[in-house]
């Protein structure tokens, strides 16, 4: 049976460390790791600020915000890919085809998760969290650190979210990145290309790859959160 | 008695204690607040002396929470004249009496950390040396009665431990006035006496302690004055 020929084929080139295939691997952890760190600071902050400042129009950035989790990320790779193209007015800057411009579309794909579980978690985090901390004497800016550590597990459950969604998706890589081989080709993209050549043990290889790291990922999640999270 | 330390909007403004004296640690000359057009309450000439313990009771909705979180700084009056412990104000809350006033919430917030850690958070605040914080944070876990939950999570504490690390949380802090909402509302017979112990030690050492509550096992101690907050006016009872 061929899948599952190419099932074994997968797994010995796992086993046996495939360059090419671990290439790949390698390529997307940097590129979403770049971008989560990216994303993170700035993403945490506007969340944090969104909670607690009441300013004109705040309403409606967040519903801007809340649709930008759904917004297809590949309408992101669109307008990254005309404002990087050579024509675009980013276009002197070359970035187009480049694990930069990889990073730069993951990043703002990730932006909007991230910020929306922190303005939640802060959000739903009771009032009594930050006057505890004024009561006992903390500044207004110091209550505000304190709320947002007291609810660190919501904001990180965002952040492997983030990272869910970024390490996942296609669209955005395929069109600003172009799916180089050793350069831009990324776990999605190449097997998405794998598969479209109707070769399918890199596809299941990388398949298996991205599995096993949601595995670690949501262990090493529940393992931190710990005490954190029991009731 | 030491009701006669204490007037309020029932009785005239006439009366000796009227005025702020030394031994009071807080002087409330008027204080009101309103929700939309209904006043909650009105007080006038309550005076508050240190090493006593008072009860605030009260049907529920009198204001009596809200009284707390005023005095705490916590939630605005409308009208705010009063005198903490030798300073005044006409309008606006100083914020460093929160240095000294401390409002133990009702159903206390414990961080999300240790039993240590929370009761080291205001001594940390206060820029308290690590070592004398040590000292200090010993000190409090010991008084509270929870020297084996040093380390615990607070999630994994009883009602009556959080309660207990609430209050410790507090103490550490030396405060002049302490405002404790309902402490005993959610505990079972034997948690309830702990409580009333360690409050009772704060009055001990010269504290003013108000809370806010209907248990008789408090309101009966002996010494205790008891405030009744009743149709928007404070009565000694």
């Amino acid at each position: 049976m061929e899948l599952w020929a190419a099932t074994q084929e997968a797994l010995r080139m796992l086993f046996t460390g495939d360059p090419e295939l671990w290439g790949v691997v390698w390529i997307s952890l940097k590129v979403s790791g770049m971008a989560l760190l990216i994303a993170t600071p700035v993403a945490v902050l506007s969340g944090f600020v969104l909670a607690t400042v009441s300013f004109p129009g705040r309403r409606a950035v967040v519903v801007i915000l809340q649709s930008f989790l759904s917004f297809p990320t590949v309408v992101v790779g669109l307008v990254l890919y005309v404002l990087l193209a050579r024509s675009g007015p980013l276009g002197e800057l070359g970035l187009l085809y480049t694990q930069t411009a990889m990073i730069l579309g993951q990043a703002i794909i990730a932006f909007p998760v991230l910020a929306a579980f922190t303005l939640a978690s802060v959000q739903g985090a009771d009032r009594i969290v930050h006057e505890t901390a004024v009561s006992l004497g903390a500044s207004p800016s110091r209550a505000a650190l304190t709320t947002l550590f007291e609810v660190r597990f919501a904001v990180m459950a965002g952040l492997f979210n983030g990272f869910g969604r970024v390490i996942s998706e296609v669209g955005c890589a395929m069109m600003v990145g172009g799916n180089i081989a050793g350069s831009t080709r990324n776990i999605p993209t190449a097997i998405s290309l794998e598969t479209a050549k109707g070769e399918f043990s890199q596809g299941i290889a990388l398949g298996i790859v991205l599995i096993v790291m949601a595995l670690v990922i949501n262990g090493a999640f529940h393992t931190l959160q710990g005490e954190g999270q029991l009731k | 008695m030491t009701a006669a330390k204490i007037s309020t909007t029932a009785l005239p403004t006439a009366l000796p204690t009227a005025m702020p004296n030394n031994e009071s640690m807080l002087f409330i000359k008027r204080l009101t607040k309103s929700f939309g057009e209904r006043q909650l309450f009105a007080i006038n000439n309550l005076s508050l002396r240190p090493g006593t313990l008072y009860v605030l009771t009260g049907d529920n909705g009198s204001g009596k929470t809200t009284l707390l979180r005023i005095l705490a700084g916590l939630e605005p009056a409308d009208t705010l004249d009063m005198t903490f412990a030798g300073t005044s104000t006409t309008a606006v809350y100083p914020p460093e009496w929160r240095q000294h006033i401390i409002h133990v919430h009702q159903h206390p917030y414990l961080f999300q950390s240790n039993v240590e850690a929370n009761v080291a958070y205001g001594l940390i605040m206060r820029k308290v040396p690590a070592a004398t914080r040590d000292v200090l944070v010993s000190e409090a876990i010991h008084w509270a009665g929870l020297d084996a939950r040093r380390g615990v999570p607070p999630k994994r504490l009883s009602g009556g431990e959080r309660q207990r690390l609430a209050l410790a949380r507090a103490k550490v802090l030396e405060p002049k006035l302490l405002l404790v909402d309902e402490p005993t509302a959610n505990l079972d017979r034997h948690a309830r006496p702990q409580i009333v112990l360690l409050l009772q030690n704060m009055v001990a050492a010269q504290r003013t302690v108000v809370v806010a509550c209907h248990d008789r096992e408090i309101i009966d101690l002996p010494g205790v004055v008891r405030l009744d907050l009743t149709d928007g006016a404070l009565t000694t009872a």
